[in-house]
């Protein structure tokens, strides 16, 4: 069953001079990997951020968890877990890791209701898949990158979600971190709840069927199956090559 | 209601009215200041000022024209925001000028034809003139701010954390926004009448900054700021009184000396190199 169906979306950003994504189709289905791949400014944060309401979609059809889009934003943003690509928390900001890591499951919740049990248990679950246990009473403005990174993924892990999206989660991380989170990202796939990672390193994939979707000027231009060793090249090809430098 | 506790009248108003609003202001200023939306605070109270001025004018309740017309400013500034394509600060700021300019016009405008209007009251309060509605009124307002954050603790919380995030999170972002400002108009409309258009400001920011000097989590800055703020204010009162000084000038000043002695004592900052 598919868990996310677009046809033929058309966003644009309030103000901006042209459609950002034009005319995309995309099916995903439960418990795939999906890789994004494409140049700066191709339109892959912008896909996310369709996906999970953030931004308006204009024309076409889209669902996501059974869920029309263009309804049911809040709704869908509750069952979608996404990772942002650029944050930053000044060194004041008073909420610990603990705290913010239990925020992923606030939307969840709902209105007027007390994290119970079960939500504590998640967020440590998830504090503890992160190995992030001896931050979690830091406050999270004083913490490197990549411990903010991995906190955040652990706030988008706690909450849960029935589609995981990650934007570059791996720019802060080191070696280890990178494979040991392909290894996370990995078993969540396997429980059914398809993954869509945005990236541009591509090392360390998991060793499974990879659903690569390669993204140009806001349009899909490529969409199928490979194995993890054949995404870098697929991309390679599908982008034309990147830049050359000339002068040498 | 603190008659018990205060024989004289007008001082026992003063005090009460002084210790709702800053109850009500101070909490609020928790959640603004760490929004980046301190200037809300400046723009709601001139859009208060222009509202009473179009009351004086109209010749009806100026507090609930006042009301009326920070609450539509406060409908604004969202919308404006989003369709402008500016921050809300900028947005802020454009308001503000306009409150200013509509209520400088009317009361300019009433001088020259001769209504004579005193825009003293507005603009430096009167804590002394109060009448029993103005004290229920205020203390309904701090009881709406409580009950409004306790009610939406984690949506407050989340979103002065980060908008965006509570956003994707599916936090109703929108809605406890539209409150919030909601309830600011509301509040800084009621504190216009005591300290003055030009003093909400102290009452909004000031409390929540001494908070921030001392508290590690939001838990404790929401404790901790209203009661600096109420009980510097009552001092305010109390000391106005008892050696004739103008009430909110002297809480203002009280307010920014403790928020400078709580720069130089706090313990935020120090490193402890002895424990490495
Ligand atoms: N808030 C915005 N308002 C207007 N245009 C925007 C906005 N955000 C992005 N864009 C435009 O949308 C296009 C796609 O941006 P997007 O961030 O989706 O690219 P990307 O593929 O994620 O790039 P990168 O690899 O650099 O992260 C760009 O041309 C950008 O200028
Ligand atoms: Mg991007």
């Amino acid at each position: 069953m598919s868990i996310i169906e677009l046809e033929g979306i058309y966003t644009a950003y309030e103000g901006g001079d042209k459609p950002v994504i034009r005319g995309l189709s995309l099916s995903v289905k439960s418990g795939e990997y999906v890789v994004i791949g494409g140049p700066n400014s191709a339109g892959k944060t912008t896909l996310l951020e369709s996906i999970n309401g953030l931004v308006r979609i204009t024309h076409g059809t889209a669902s996501v968890c059974g869920l029309d889009l263009r309804c049911y934003g809040n709704e869908v943003r509750r069952k979608v877990g996404y990772v942002v690509q650029n944050f930053y928390f000044d060194p004041f900001t008073p909420f610990t890791v603990e705290e913010v890591v239990m925020m992923g499951r606030y939307g969840k919740m709902g209105l007027l209701k007390r994290p119970s049990r079960s939500d504590r248990e998640a967020a440590f679950e998830a504090i503890r898949l992160l190995g992030i246990e001896d931050l979690a009473s830091k406050t999270i403005g004083t913490l490197s990158g990549g411990q903010q990174q991995k906190t955040m993924i652990a706030h988008n892990i706690a909450k849960e979600p029935e589609v995981l999206m990650l934007d570059e989660p791996f720019s802060n991380l080191d070696f280890n971190a990178r494979e040991y989170l392909q290894g996370v990202f990995k078993s969540v796939a396997k429980k059914g709840t398809p993954v869509l990672l945005v990236s541009h390193a591509f090392d360390g994939l998991p060793d499974i069927r990879i659903h690569l979707v390669v993204m140009n000027k806001g349009r899909i231009t490529y969409d199928g199956v490979c194995d993890a060793g054949e995404v870098e090249s697929i991309i390679r090809k599908e982008s034309g090559g990147g830049l050359r430098c000339s002068s040498f | 209601m603190l008659e018990f506790l205060i024989e004289n009248n007008v001082v026992c108003r003063a005090v009460e009215a002084m210790v709702f609003a800053s109850i009500a202001c101070s909490i609020l200023g928790v959640i603004i200041s760490r929004m980046n939306l301190s200037s809300i605070g400046f723009t709601m109270s001139h859009a208060a000022f222009a509202g009473a001025a179009i009351g004086m004018f109209l010749e009806i309740n100026p507090q609930v024209t006042a009301i009326f017309f920070s609450v539509a400013v406060a409908a604004l500034i969202g919308p404006v925001s989003d369709k402008a394509k500016m921050a809300a600060d900028a947005t802020l700021g454009v308001l503000f000028a306009m409150s200013m300019a509509v209520a400088i016009f009317l009361v300019s405008y009433m001088q020259y034809s001769g209504r004579g209007l005193s825009a003293g009251s507005l603009l430096f309060g009167n804590v002394i003139s109060l009448y029993r509605e103005d004290i229920y009124a205020l203390a309904a307002v701090s009881a709406l701010t409580i009950i409004f954050v306790l009610a939406f603790y984690k949506e407050i919380t989340a979103i002065m954390f980060n908008m965006k995030i509570a956003e994707a999170s599916g936090v109703r972002v929108k809605l406890i926004y539209y409150i919030l400002l909601f309830i600011v108009a509301i509040s800084v409309s009621l504190t216009l009448n005591i300290v003055g258009g030009l003093l909400i400001f102290v009452l909004l920011v000031t409390p929540a900054s001494i908070a921030s000097q001392f508290c590690f989590n939001v838990r404790s800055m929401f404790v901790a700021a209203p009661l600096v703020a109420l009980s510097i204010s009552a001092f305010g009162v109390w000391a106005g009184f008892e050696y004739t000084l103008p009430i909110a000038p002297l809480v203002a000043l009280l307010l920014t000396s403790a928020f400078g002695v709580s720069v130089l004592v706090s313990f935020k900052r120090r490193i402890n190199y002895k424990k490495y």
